[in-house]
């Protein structure tokens, strides 16, 4: 019975090791390609490089505009993160905290988001009429209002159940609504905080099709827009490709590895919620 | 009853205005542009004439669905939803039912599978684009094994079949996590009590673990259909709709058109998912909610 279960655990083992190889190869092949010169990386293998070349990623920050792609994202991602959570927080407590039928009534009014999709032509309709196509304003509004169903939803559900014998304590001793939010809720609120920018600050950080649809000049464009245009400018430059690659993958991989806890029970909360 | 009045005093507590940046952002960016797009949807709006849409009926849906594009990325929609919510499922819930054992290198397996979800679908689709090329690295290992090179983004059949490979890659992880914690959720009297009848593993797997984590199914099947069905990056980035418009699917079609200038038929194009999003989730939903029990 003993040597059974010993067999079934090496056995379980090699299946994982199997399966990690494959999940890793791609990124290996990305990391050894970054560093080979123009001919051998075309031979896409695993092999090391016989020369290390990292001018590669010198030649890929002096022309791929990555470092402006950083920072437009930075900007987008950033914006987008703190005028979500605040007004979905704020939406949220008075959803949560008001009864009534004027409170189920905007409880629907953002659920009913969850099951639409974004409209993204009349959403370009729009900002053009009002001016703001092409702005990092337009694009981060479009980003927050297509986040906050569920960062609304999620907040309400977190602050039904915190007692409310707080707020009553709080406003007894002459606190105004404006002081509990500020005072007790946001604290209280930490956790369900921390889940929503993670969603939120990923979903935006990766996205691609509203910089695509949104955003007409290359000097706004996003991380994943800047990588897209480069490969299809340096197609048959497969070194400089893999380079600039590596450059925007690896930032989020070492915050990966570093706040994976989080970032792991933030999105599977997330999905078991939405 | 002085206590009721405070209560009903508390209750109307918070003045609605703080709720009011997310009603205005979330209504004027998301809520006006999905009734206009309803509406514009049945006009001949186009790039040229960008003020002056004129009312056309059904023209817009006629002319789509006479459109063999168009059926066939309905079709590429669908099959694309199904099969990568089945593949996810598999693979999840086999890394699951594999790691939630204790087995060495536990923590660093679910690292390896999970962090394909942290990257952009722009830097995973490149990546597989450098696989799949004709030189490309899959073709050094099958041609190890004595098998001609194959241009795999080239035909219909092995395109589609690599976008989807790619989108189980790419989510499997997290499917996985979500049957960990369905997993570790089941309580372990109930394999003890069927140990102590005698059950077999299998019977033990069918008999409770698969009941017991139905929650988790639904949750995964429902996320996966709708974000099946929405599906764009993974397409634009692999194939762009290509090889014609073989691989093409409903968000990539809209956006073709939309490039193309014939907003109307975009917005139509866009609804038509839309609507075919709100039946599926509802129906898999009710589906699935009915099989759960109780623990």
């Amino acid at each position: 019975m003993k040597a059974r279960r010993k067999i079934e655990k090496t056995f379980t083992f090699f299946v994982l090791l199997a399966v990690g190889i494959i999940y890793l190869v791609p990124i290996l092949m990305m990391l050894l390609g970054s560093f080979k010169d123009a001919g051998e990386v075309l031979q896409f293998n695993l092999a090391l490089p016989t020369i290390w070349h990292p001018e590669n990623y010198l030649y890929v920050l002096e022309t791929g505009n990555i470092l402006r792609g950083y920072a437009n994202s930075l900007i987008v991602t950033v914006s987008a993160v703190i005028v979500t959570l605040l007004s979905g927080a704020f939406a949220g407590i008075v959803i949560a905290r008001n009864s009534g039928r004027s409170s189920n009534a905007l409880y629907y009014y953002f659920i009913f988001g969850l099951t639409a999709t974004m409209q993204t032509v009349t959403t370009f309709a729009l900002l053009k009429v009002i001016r703001l196509y092409g702005s990092y304003f337009g694009v981060i509004m479009v980003f927050v209002a297509s986040n906050l169903p569920f960062t609304v939803m999620s907040f309400t559900s977190f602050v039904k159940g915190v007692p409310r014998e707080l707020d009553e304590a709080a406003s007894m001793d002459g606190c105004s609504p404006m002081g509990i939010m500020l005072k007790i809720h946001l604290p209280i609120l930490k956790p369900i905080m921390v889940t929503n920018l993670i969603i939120v600050a990923i979903s935006v950080w990766n996205n691609l099709m509203i910089p695509l649809y949104f955003f007409n000049s290359s000097k706004k464009m996003t991380i994943p827009l800047t990588i897209y245009n480069f490969f299809g400018m340096y197609s048959r430059n497969w070194h400089y490709v893999f380079a600039a690659m590596t450059l925007t993958v690896l930032p989020v991989i070492i915050l990966y590895l570093c706040l994976q806890k989080h970032i792991v029970a933030g999105m599977t909360a997330g999905a078991v919620k939405g | 009853m002085k206590r009721l009045i405070h209560r009903k005093k508390a209750g109307l507590f918070y003045p609605i205005w703080f709720a009011g940046p997310a009603i205005v952002i979330y209504g004027i960016f998301y809520l006006i542009p999905i009734f206009f797009a309803f509406v514009m949807s049945f006009t001949d709006w186009n790039m040229n004439r960008f003020m002056e849409p004129v009312f056309n009926g059904f023209e817009n849906f006629q002319k789509l669905f006479n459109d063999e594009v168009f059926v066939r990325s309905i079709g590429n929609t669908f099959l694309f939803a199904v099969t990568t919510t089945i593949g996810k499922i598999v693979l999840g819930l086999a890394l699951a039912l594999l790691l939630v054992k204790p087995v060495k290198g536990n923590n660093i397996f679910r690292t390896i599978f999970y962090m394909p979800c942290v990257l952009s679908t722009v830097v995973v689709g490149i990546l597989f684009n450098a696989i799949l090329g004709r030189d490309g690295l899959l073709n050094e290992f099958t041609a190890v094994l004595g098998i001609k090179p194959i241009d795999w983004l080239g035909s219909y059949s092995t395109a589609m079949l690599w976008i989807i490979l790619m989108e189980i890659w790419m989510w499997g992880g997290f499917c996985m996590f979500i049957f960990i914690s369905g997993l570790q959720s089941i309580p372990q009297e109930y394999y003890e009590c069927a140990e102590i009848e005698g059950a077999s593993k299998t019977a033990k797997f069918f008999k409770i673990t698969l009941p017991l984590l139905m929650p988790s199914f639904t949750v995964v099947m429902t996320l996966n259909i709708t974000g099946g069905l929405k599906v764009f990056d993974m397409v634009y980035i692999l194939t762009n709709g290509g090889p014609g418009f073989d691989t093409q699917v409903l968000n990539t079609y809209t956006y073709r058109s939309f490039s193309m200038g014939f907003l109307g038929q975009s917005c139509a194009s866009a609804v038509i998912l839309s609507v075919i999003i709100v039946l599926v989730t509802f129906t898999v939903n009710n589906f699935l909610k009915k099989r759960e029990v109780e623990m």
